[in-house]
């Protein structure tokens, strides 16, 4: 008992009063579990591999890692994990979240501590114009790599009137912040160029059978079907749709361009419009080296649609800290200011935080593989 | 439409039933709910969909359909059986809730074992046989639509035979309605519990099979939402009763996709509907619909 005794005391005395290392921590907030792991998954490996590559570069005075945090998708998890976060001292900054719905209020928790947040695929507008209300009296500590719904909603309504002629479509969404606020974007422009919207309903993803709303659609005759949401429920919409015998043209949200959304929709997938955020790494050229250095890095695993904003937002990140020092004040202010040549291009932001980057991508699936169209 | 609607709420409505069978039986014999009842039905998903995959099953046709779906009754039912005697029996004596929790502590691993083992992403099943819909006026039944139902009619009908008329079905019946009665008239109790979760676990891996080629695509939290479903569905007709599960997993299927199918916008409010009706049910008959109001036991 005494030699355990003197053993602990040991161990207080160097683990207490060693010099230590200052450690600068940026936090990872992430759907490492849920519905959509699997991109959560990939965006970890992504920002991961950014810090590994940062880390050969040593810090001068502290040490910089990374810590990965769980949201699950779900906006109450995504809170938690927030304020866990917020209450680190070491935390200087934060990747994530990756719904929208999980952005919007962990957001305002960093905020109010001051941290700098960058989100890699959050695109509900709000995210950022939440920091304009006059409720909000934190620093404005928002950013993102993404283009955002306002953009992509507008341009897949275009395309549904201007390129494929559609007059009557029918509205489909997951009921999240997400799915909702990019589905109100496209029916925004599609009326405005004088569309009628037969149909503007929201499905439980987890429900799985959406065959009573679709035949309800059918039964309308629309020529397009929008659905704004990720490939969990896009993917069943469209395969139970075929399946009653629906022919109108297919045009979805950008959480739908995955190869998941391919096997769950099957062949019915054949000939539906995706639009993508941005452009994906391998239509790039500043991507390539990227995508060299991540199949290197991980043989084993497939690229997911948003790893390279993981990466690019963990980059972006380490630049600042590395320019300023490890202070959160200091690299919110940075971030206002910079201008970051990395693989997606050039990165500034606007006083908002959202990127100048409008960019839209337009898919198609051809032979079930998405085609880029024009 | 209306025609249409009818089918799409009776292959929902036979996928709850079947499910909520496993619930209801493990109930009547332990008065225990069985949560980890969600995860037998993805596990049985998975085997089915496992099996479609082995060459010589894939082009086995009918009857490669048929031997997947048979193992994952077999690979379910023996799941459920393997839960029972390492996770439930040895609680036997416990409190009512230790089971209960010891139910989702089970639910948790199965999923977490899946999600780390085989995948965290969906899965697609093989189709077996592209078989061309029928159309009847306005309506388009799959093959797939018509084979759950006629599986589950025919499950029922033998379940309800097993249950009344076997001395299998009798002893389990007895225990029931009198556990340490029906041991001392020599019916080997445990034995028939692990019978009743055979039987349960067997009926969700159908379920689980069949949602799979329904749907075309599986995955490790897939079990969740149709478990909470199903278990609802056996509480809205009496729990504890066999022909109550099949009527309110019938009731529950028709009345999501009524709601869903018939009123405008009655996606958002179908679950809002059909959890209205359960309650109602519930306040005129707190046994459920088919379920027998059974005085305290002194």
């Amino acid at each position: 008992m005494n030699r355990f005794r003197s053993m602990m005391a040991a161990v207080l005395l160097f683990s207490g009063c060693g010099p230590r290392e200052k450690v600068a921590t940026i936090a990872v907030a992430l759907p490492l579990t849920g519905d959509i792991a699997s991109l959560g998954q990939g965006l970890k490996r992504a920002t991961a591999m950014a810090m590994e590559e940062a880390q050969q570069q040593p810090f001068p005075g502290y040490k910089v890692e990374a810590e990965f945090f769980d949201d699950r998708s779900d906006p109450k998890e995504a809170v938690n994990v927030a304020n866990r976060i917020a209450s680190n001292p070491n935390v200087v900054g934060v990747i994530g979240h990756f719904n929208s719905g999980c952005t919007i209020p962990a957001a305002q928790v960093y905020a109010r501590a001051g941290i700098p947040l960058i989100s890699p695929a959050a695109s509900n507008p709000k995210l950022t114009q939440q920091q304009l209300d006059s409720s909000w009296t934190y620093p404005k500590t928002v950013f993102r790599v993404n283009t955002t719904d306002d953009v992509q909603g507008a341009y897949a309504g275009e395309l549904a009137v201007q390129k494929l002629n559609v007059k009557r479509a029918a509205i489909i969404h997951d009921k999240t912040a997400y799915g909702q606020g990019v589905a109100e974007e496209f029916r925004k422009k599609f009326e405005a160029l004088g569309g009628a919207t037969l149909v503007f309903d929201g499905i439980n993803v987890q429900d799985k059978d959406f065959n009573a709303l679709l035949t309800r659609i059918h039964s309308l005759n629309p020529q397009a079907i929008y659905f704004g949401g990720d490939f969990a429920g896009g993917g069943l919409v469209v395969r139970q749709a075929r399946g009653l015998g629906e022919k109108a043209i297919f045009i979805l949200s950008e959480a739908n361009y995955d190869p998941e959304f391919l096997r769950i929709a099957g062949n019915a997938a054949e000939g539906a419009y995706v639009t993508f955020l941005g452009s994906p790494p391998d239509l790039l050229a500043s991507a390539r080296k990227f995508i060299v250095a991540y199949k290197q890095r991980y043989p084993m695993d497939e690229m997911k649609a948003y790893d390279h904003y993981g990466y690019e937002a963990m980059s972006i990140m380490l630049s600042q800290l590395r320019a300023v020092g490890p202070d959160r004040a200091k690299i919110v202010d940075a971030l206002h200011h910079v201008k970051y040549e990395g693989i997606l291009g050039e990165t500034q932001f606007d006083e908002k935080g959202d990127t100048l980057n409008k960019k839209i991508t337009l898919f198609q699936v051809k032979n079930g593989k998405f085609e880029l169209a024009q | 439409m209306f025609l249409q609607q009818l089918i799409n709420g009776l292959t929902l409505g036979a996928l709850y039933a079947l499910i909520a069978l496993g619930y209801t039986m493990v109930y009547g014999v332990l008065l225990m709910i069985n949560f980890a009842h969600s995860e037998i039905f993805m596990v049985g998903a998975f085997a089915a969909c496992l099996l479609l995959r082995l060459p010589w099953i894939a082009q086995g046709g009918i009857l490669g359909l048929f031997l997947a779906v048979v193992g994952a009754l077999i690979i379910s039912a023996l799941l459920a059986m393997l839960i029972e005697r390492l996770a439930y029996r040895p609680l036997r004596r416990a409190a009512r809730l230790t089971p209960l929790i010891s139910a989702i502590g089970v639910s948790i691993f199965l999923q977490n074992a899946v999600f780390l083992l085989i995948s965290n992403e969906s899965i697609a099943v093989p189709e077996i046989f592209s078989a061309t819909p029928w159309h009847w006026g306005a309506a388009t039944v799959h093959p797939i639509q018509l084979l759950i139902l006629v599986t589950t009619l025919v499950l029922l009908v033998a379940l309800h035979l097993f249950v009344n008329r076997t001395r299998l079905g009798t002893a389990i019946r007895a225990i029931s309605q009198d556990a340490p009665t029906a041991s001392l008239m020599g019916i080997p109790v445990n034995k028939m519990i692990a019978l009743t979760f055979l039987i349960g676990g067997g009926l969700g891996g159908i379920a689980g099979a069949l949602n799979g080629l329904y749907y075309g695509s599986i995955k490790y939290n897939m079990g969740f939402v149709p478990g909470m479903k199903a278990f609802t569905a056996a509480v809205l007709g009496g729990i504890g009763n066999v022909g109550g599960a099949m009527a309110g997993g019938f009731l529950l299927g028709l009345i999501e996709s009524l709601a869903a199918g018939l009123i405008p916008n009655g996606s958002d409010w179908k679950d809002v509907i059909a959890f209205s009706i359960l309650i109602l049910v519930l306040l005129f008959r707190p046994s459920g619909l088919l379920g027998k109001h059974v005085p305290e036991k002194v």
